[in-house]
């Protein structure tokens, strides 16, 4: 058993080959068992709870935002998860969803490697990209964070993450420039060298050195995989221009399904979120933010809960979708642990405990309405998922031990 | 960087030089020992605090006895409320300057070591702009680095660690620059285009303009859903991404004194079905003129981009066959244009060796004419009716149209039309539209090719296909399999739309597509060298001014060898020298502040030329390093005329979207329903505003007064008609001056700020008092105190206003602590509407029937009066202005602040206890010396000098 801390990955981290020799590997083991991915999705802003929970305990038909979704056999939602240590993070419990660091309101907070970046070093060898990770605008930095603490930027353009996934390139030009690059990284490190012997800011140089060699090993999985063609899907993005807001989540839950569908990627991220100004969903517009703050005033949450229904759709969508592809004995779902959760507990006073958690598809099996006797890290939870993905962690975050608390 | 360089010395140099210490508190005055400084220190906390924060009394939670006692504690809330006089309160004994020093200098001495990173990564906006200096060029590649603030205020903030996907993307703009600065293939020809046929977004757009003369009369452009229309001057197509010139040929008509302007758009033709798609607003043309004028911008383009206008003026609002508004004769578009031949990028990267060119001169493109003309070949057609003959199918126009007979008699099918080529060109395909009106009737909905050599003998199709019908008008390209150079081309319609039942065909617009000979012609650079030594003096010319640093040819190695390894693999001296600037531009040296310096005028110049100009220093700042004289009053002397260039609008800019936020800006859409009037013009020129008086504020070096209340702005037509002021004509920006009963002045009542702060919506004073309280009057709000969580708000009741919502943090202590310095800023801005528009009643939305139909009146009703009273520290206002009494009272703090925030901006970090007290002592006593550039300047002055320690 080995316990996952940002100093191992420090060690380890950068040179890890990614590039495992996966495609001739994966061509002679024809006839195995599909391989798992796993997806996070945060809705920064919350869910307002009385839609959300069940009203009846174990029963999610009985909770208003979920009845109607259509896989419902194949969710687990867990009531009385929570990061220890969010007590007055407010907003900023965001950057903690993932890697349950405690106090990231703290102006001297460093946060540790996201649990989708620690499932990547194991899962993402064997695809085109080791992982995704999406948002719904440029703010360069949603969910994931890297080894050292950095927020890794997510793509947040559809037209652009296709093309990365799916669009060839000029293969010779291509080729030229990933040897050009490698050149240009030989001259960086040689400089690096001569500047550590005339003794400039260790630290300074090493935080530099740390992402070259991660770039390194990011062109050797490239040159690697541009023996293979990508592969051709029909492109499916919609460009509804009346509901943006909506037709962005649609689309970077397209690109994720096409993303699994394809084995382009087994890890990705997905943050939502709209701070500034108002978004227009199917019957309101306002300020999802300000809305958040509802103060229980019914006709702000009646605005508020038609946002939340529009992306929880799009969930139930991508959900459904997954599950009508058929692969191996299963279906895609059933090879994909969908997590969608929030960094807030209730929406209105942005508090982060009790958060909305739940884990669907994974071919788990489930019980649908989980409610822990009393509050417990969300980080048990996540050792559990790194277990369910092969990975021998003692511990993540803030955990405890793994509850069992999803029964294969 | 093995150098030592005495530092010292200099910055008392420096900081005696450029400021003179008032009255405040001065740094370092208290000769003791630690100890003997903590006892003393503590003597007057007792003296002055802990009557109310002891242990018994314990006022506001505070028990300063048992807190200052702890070895480690956090006291710069403490000292916050100390040095902006917050406490002791008013109405208690205040402690004389040299007690109050004692206490601060004990708190700043005590603070725990929390130093900031020693180093940063620079910017995006700092590489682009920088990188775009060192080449030459101009080229906005910002958007496809990922945004680098994370969570924070400020861009530079050191938090911030530079990442692979970072690193990645800056590979990624670097080979585009480089690229676009010397490209491979050469540059291509600058043409010329001359056009006066529109294409407009929606076939019921033509009521909105009609032709006129020699070109289009544009009435306003609203469309019904309140988005602007579109009118496309499509007729041209840049071959390459680059800067192009538009002249507009154009004239105001209508009697009236206002302007009337035209927004420039670059962006894809699009068939617009009542949806915006997405546009950049290029420029701005103002016409003020009733006589023919030429109207120049200079504007970037892309390949498949075309031009679009909207044009708006408030005495035009859907004048079908009006008289009012803009005339646009016609547009010349030229370009690519670059500044010089060869153009500066080749000079400032090998300036000095030989280099060979042919000349570029431009090349007339005539637009009206097809491509099938351009290459000598002509149109037949099965049959045509009268008036709508084939060579509609050849004017450029969607408008005109080509028909098959209907009338006498109806022709009967096969309708076709052949295409001759008679010179054997390559085509590659046809490029069909159908017309743009009317009701679709013959639109071309199947359709195959045949191809001939002689124009009798037919093959079998070599592609068959469907076109979309509707009201499209957009260009549909019909690719062959392969180029074909067959002398006839028969394009064969085999289903049409028919709404009678009749065989019928129409097309809009049916040419070639081929590649013009010259088009795609490019004119190469050639710098006419292969020497080892010309590619190192090149690489090293480049590194200087990039590490802002004298490099010895030691340390540039790694960058001579990554260049001549390519030089001596690929042969192409340009692009060997390309990869030397790639790996420069990607570097350690270049990527990370403070980089590596000969000496310290070096560094200094490039500190002053990042935070200045988000650059790297000119030659002017080299020059003076190379001898190291960037100190006393030389440094003075540059940073005011770097104050001075125009590239310090980059820093008025960057500094306002970040101290101010004015980066959200564009996120928020104001409801068009509460807010009919506001629009794509006004939202463009609100931030100009705020940029243009910073920049004023700077270069007339005024009191920071300013920033609270002034009796003037900059303003034009269009921002003057939002805040009510009559008689601005023009869009051009101009100092305006206020009467007295206009509450404008300062940034707190600038549409920019007001607009920012809101939701586009509803105002929310808690948002816009936080924005003040934090931004404007610095004070410093302490966290929630850990016990006190989730206290669900009780304002559940419906008859409650928001104000009284509000109010009720009044009623909780935990709340109103921190809300007190909050929530009355926010009130006293109630009068301005989410756009900043003075308002006294709250608008309430109204419901509209059936689709959503723009109206200038809106859909709301008036509700009820706002109340922007308030009180701060038991003083009263009534409104905005006697806020800004209150505020300007204590100018000291607004001035404090604001050295903070240019600190932070300027070094990546918050300052520590220490360098606030250096601040602080910068801040004259007297409001009407404490000035704008003097300010910046110190804080600058000092930032050089702390960024050294």
């Amino acid at each position: 058993m080995r316990n996952i801390s940002r100093k191992d990955f420090l060690k380890i981290g950068a040179a890890l080959p990614l590039a495992l020799q996966s495609l001739r590997l994966r061509a002679e083991q024809g006839g195995e068992r599909p391989p798992k991915r796993i997806i996070f999705i945060n809705s920064c802003l919350g869910f307002y709870k009385p839609y959300f929970y069940p009203k009846k305990r174990g029963d999610l038909s009985t909770s208003d935002y979920l009845k109607g979704m259509k896989t419902l056999g194949k969710m687990t939602l867990f009531q009385n998860l929570f990061h220890p240590g969010m007590r007055t993070s407010n907003h900023d419990s965001e950057k903690s969803f993932l890697t349950g660091t405690p106090s990231p309101e703290s102006p001297t907070f460093v946060n540790g490697i996201s649990l989708d970046q620690v499932l990547a070093r194991q899962m993402g060898g064997d695809t085109r990209f080791p992982f995704l990770n999406f948002s719904i605008y440029d703010r360069g930095w949603g969910i994931s964070w890297n080894d050292r603490g950095s927020a890794i930027p997510p793509m947040y353009d559809e037209q652009k993450i296709f093309q990365m996934l799916f669009e060839n390139e000029d293969l010779k030009a291509k080729k030229q420039q990933l040897q050009n690059d490698q050149n240009i990284l030989d001259c960086l490190r040689r400089d690096l060298a001569q500047l550590r012997k005339q003794g400039a800011n260790a630290g300074k140089l090493e935080s530099y050195q740390a992402v070259i060699a991660e770039l390194e090993t990011q062109l050797n999985h490239e040159k690697f995989w541009l023996n293979a063609s990508k592969p051709k899907v029909p492109k499916s993005l919609s460009d509804d221009q009346d509901f943006v807001f909506s037709t962005k989540i649609r689309n970077l839950f397209e690109l994720a399904k096409l993303a699994f569908q394809t084995d382009s990627t087994r890890v990705i991220t997905f943050s939502m979120d709209w701070i500034d100004g108002a978004i227009k969903v199917p019957g309101a517009t306002g300020g999802w933010h300000s809305l958040s703050h509802h103060a229980n005033r019914p006709d702000i949450i009646a605005r508020l809960s038609k946002i939340e229904i529009d992306t929880l759709k799009h969930y139930n969508r991508f959900l459904f979708e997954m599950d009508q592809i058929k692969e191996g004995e299963g279906t895609l779902l059933d090879h994909t642990t969908v997590v969608l959760g929030s960094n807030f507990g209730n929406s209105s006073n942005h508090t982060c405990d009790y958060l909305p958690i739940i884990v669907a598809g994974g071919g788990y099996k489930h019980k649908p309405h989980t409610v822990l006797e009393k509050q417990t890290p969300l980080c048990n939870l996540y050792l559990e998922l790194l277990h369910k993905h092969d990975i021998d962690a003692k511990s993540f975050g803030s955990s405890q031990k793994d509850m069992g608390l999803l029964n294969s | 960087m093995n150098q030592m360089y005495c530092q010292k010395n200099l910055l008392i140099a420096n900081v005696l030089l450029l400021g003179v210490f008032s009255g405040a508190f001065c740094i370092e005055a208290n000769p003791a020992t630690p100890l003997e400084l903590k006892e003393a220190a503590l003597e007057q906390f007792e003296n002055h605090c802990f009557d109310c924060h002891d242990g018994d009394a314990k006022k506001g939670g505070l028990d300063l006895v048992s807190l200052l006692g702890k070895g480690d504690f956090d006291g710069s809330l403490i000292f916050e409320h100390l040095i902006t006089a917050k406490m002791p309160p008013k109405n208690k004994r205040q402690p004389a300057l040299k007690e109050k020093q004692l206490m601060l200098d004990w708190l700043a001495q005590c603070q725990a070591e929390n130093a900031p990173q020693p180093y940063r990564r620079i910017s995006r906006h700092e590489f682009v702009h920088s990188v775009n200096d060192l080449l030459g060029v101009k080229l906005d590649l910002t958007g496809g680095i990922p945004e680098d603030r994370g969570t924070h205020d400020f861009d530079s903030d050191r938090r911030v660690l530079l990442t692979r996907q970072m690193l990645t993307s800056y590979f990624l703009a670097a080979d585009e620059m480089l690229e676009f600065a010397l490209p491979a293939k050469g540059f291509v020809q600058e043409r010329i285009w001359v056009t006066n046929k529109i294409k407009d977004s929606h076939n019921s757009y033509n009521i909105y303009t009609r032709e006129y003369k020699e070109g289009i009369l544009f009435s306003w452009t609203r469309a019904n859903n309140g988005n602007s229309y579109s009118f496309f001057y499509d007729n041209f197509d840049p071959p390459v991404k680059g800067w192009y010139e538009l002249t507009f040929e154009a004239m105001k008509l209508g009697a009236f004194k206002e302007d009337v302007s035209i927004e420039v758009f670059g962006g894809k033709y699009y068939f617009a079905d009542d949806r915006p798609q997405p546009q950049r607003l290029l420029d701005v043309i103002s016409l003020g003129n009733r006589e023919m004028k030429s109207h120049t911008v200079r504007v970037f383009l892309h390949p498949g981009e075309n031009v679009s206008v909207h044009c708006y003026s408030k005495h035009n609002f859907r004048k079908k066959n009006g008289n009012q508004g803009a005339y646009i004769k016609q547009l010349k578009v030229r370009g690519p244009v670059l500044d010089q031949w060869p153009p500066s990028s080749y000079q400032n990267i090998f300036g000095g060796l030989p280099m060979k060119m042919p000349p570029r001169e431009a090349i007339n493109t005539s637009v009206s004419q097809t491509k099938l003309k351009a290459i000598g070949g002509k149109v037949s057609v099965s049959s045509f009716q009268k008036g709508m003959e084939k060579g509609k199918m050849q004017d450029g126009s969607n408008r005109t149209f080509w028909h098959t007979r209907f009338k006498p008699t109806l022709a009967k099918p096969p309708h076709y039309v052949i295409l001759e080529n008679p010179n054997g060109n390559t085509i590659n395909g046809l490029s069909y539209s159908t017309w743009s009106g009317g009701n679709g009737n013959g639109q071309v909905k199947a359709y195959s090719i045949h191809l001939s050599d002689d124009g009798k003998s037919w093959g079998a199709p070599i592609v068959e296909g469907a076109l979309e019908i509707g009201g499209w008008t957009s260009e549909q390209p019909i690719l062959f399999p392969k180029p074909t150079a067959s002398h006839f081309i028969r394009f064969m319609v085999t289903d049409a739309l028919t709404l009678d039942g009749r065989s019928l065909a129409s097309i809009g617009k049916l040419d070639v597509m081929t590649v013009l000979p010259g088009e795609g012609s490019t004119l190469p650079v050639l710098v006419s060298s292969e020497s080892v030594d010309d590619l190192k003096k090149v690489i090293r010319r480049f590194a200087q001014k990039a590490f802002s640093s004298n490099l010895t040819d030691e340390e540039l190695a790694p960058y001579y060898q990554v260049s001549l390894n390519a030089l001596k693999e690929q042969g192409d001296f340009v692009a060997a020298t390309k990869l030397g600037l790639k790996a420069i531009i990607c570097s350690h040296r270049f990527l990370m502040a403070p980089g590596e310096h000969k000496n310290r005028s070096y560094g200094i110049a490039a500190d002053l030329a990042r935070i200045l100009w988000l650059s790297v220093p000119d030659k002017e700042l080299m020059a003076l390093s190379a001898t190291d004289k960037l100190n006393g009053n030389t440094l003075e002397a540059q940073i005011n005329r770097m104050l001075q260039d125009k590239k310090n609008k980059r820093m008025i800019h960057s500094f306002c979207n970040q101290w101010l936020d004015l980066r959200s800006f564009d996120k928020i859409s104001p409801s068009l329903k509460l807010y009919p009037l506001y629009n794509g013009l006004l939202n463009h020129f609100l931030p100009l505003e705020t940029e243009a008086y910073l920049n004023h504020l700077v270069q007339e070096n005024l009191p920071l007064g300013h920033l609270i209340d002034s009796d003037f702005s900059f303003l034009n037509q269009r921002l003057a008609q939002h805040y009510g002021i009559p008689g601005i004509y023009g869009q051009n920006m101009r100092k305006v001056s206020f009467k007295q009963e206009v509450p404008r002045g300062g940034l707190l009542t600038m549409g920019s700020v007001l607009k920012v702060t809101a939701d586009g919506f509803d105002t929310s004073p808690i948002r816009r008092g936080a924005w003040i309280s934090k931004n404007i009057a610095g004070n410093t709000l302490s966290p929630p105190p850990e016990e006190v969580k989730a206290i669900e708000p009780e304002h559940g009741r419906e008859a409650a206003t928001l104000r009284e919502q509000i109010e009720e943090h009044k009623n909780n202590p935990t709340c109103y602590a921190c809300h007190k310095s909050i929530d009355p800023y926010g009130f006293a801005l109630e009068n301005f509407d989410a756009t900043g528009q003075r308002r006294t009643n709250y608008r309430v939305k109204l419901p509209h029937r059936g689709t959503f139909q723009y109206r200038p009146q809106g859909y709301f009703k008036l509700a009820g009066e706002v109340d922007a009273a308030g009180e701060i520290d038991k003083d009263k206002f009534e409104d905005v202005v006697g806020l800004k009494k209150i505020l300007l009272s204590e100018h000291k703090k607004v001035a404090y602040n604001f050295a903070k925030k240019f600190f932070e901006y300027a070094n990546g970090y918050k300052p520590n206890l220490k360098q606030r007290l250096h601040l602080h002592a910068m801040i004259p006593d007297n409001a009407e010396e404490c000035r704008m550039k003097d300010l910046i300047v110190k804080v600058l002055a000092y930032s050089l000098e702390g960024d050294r320690e």
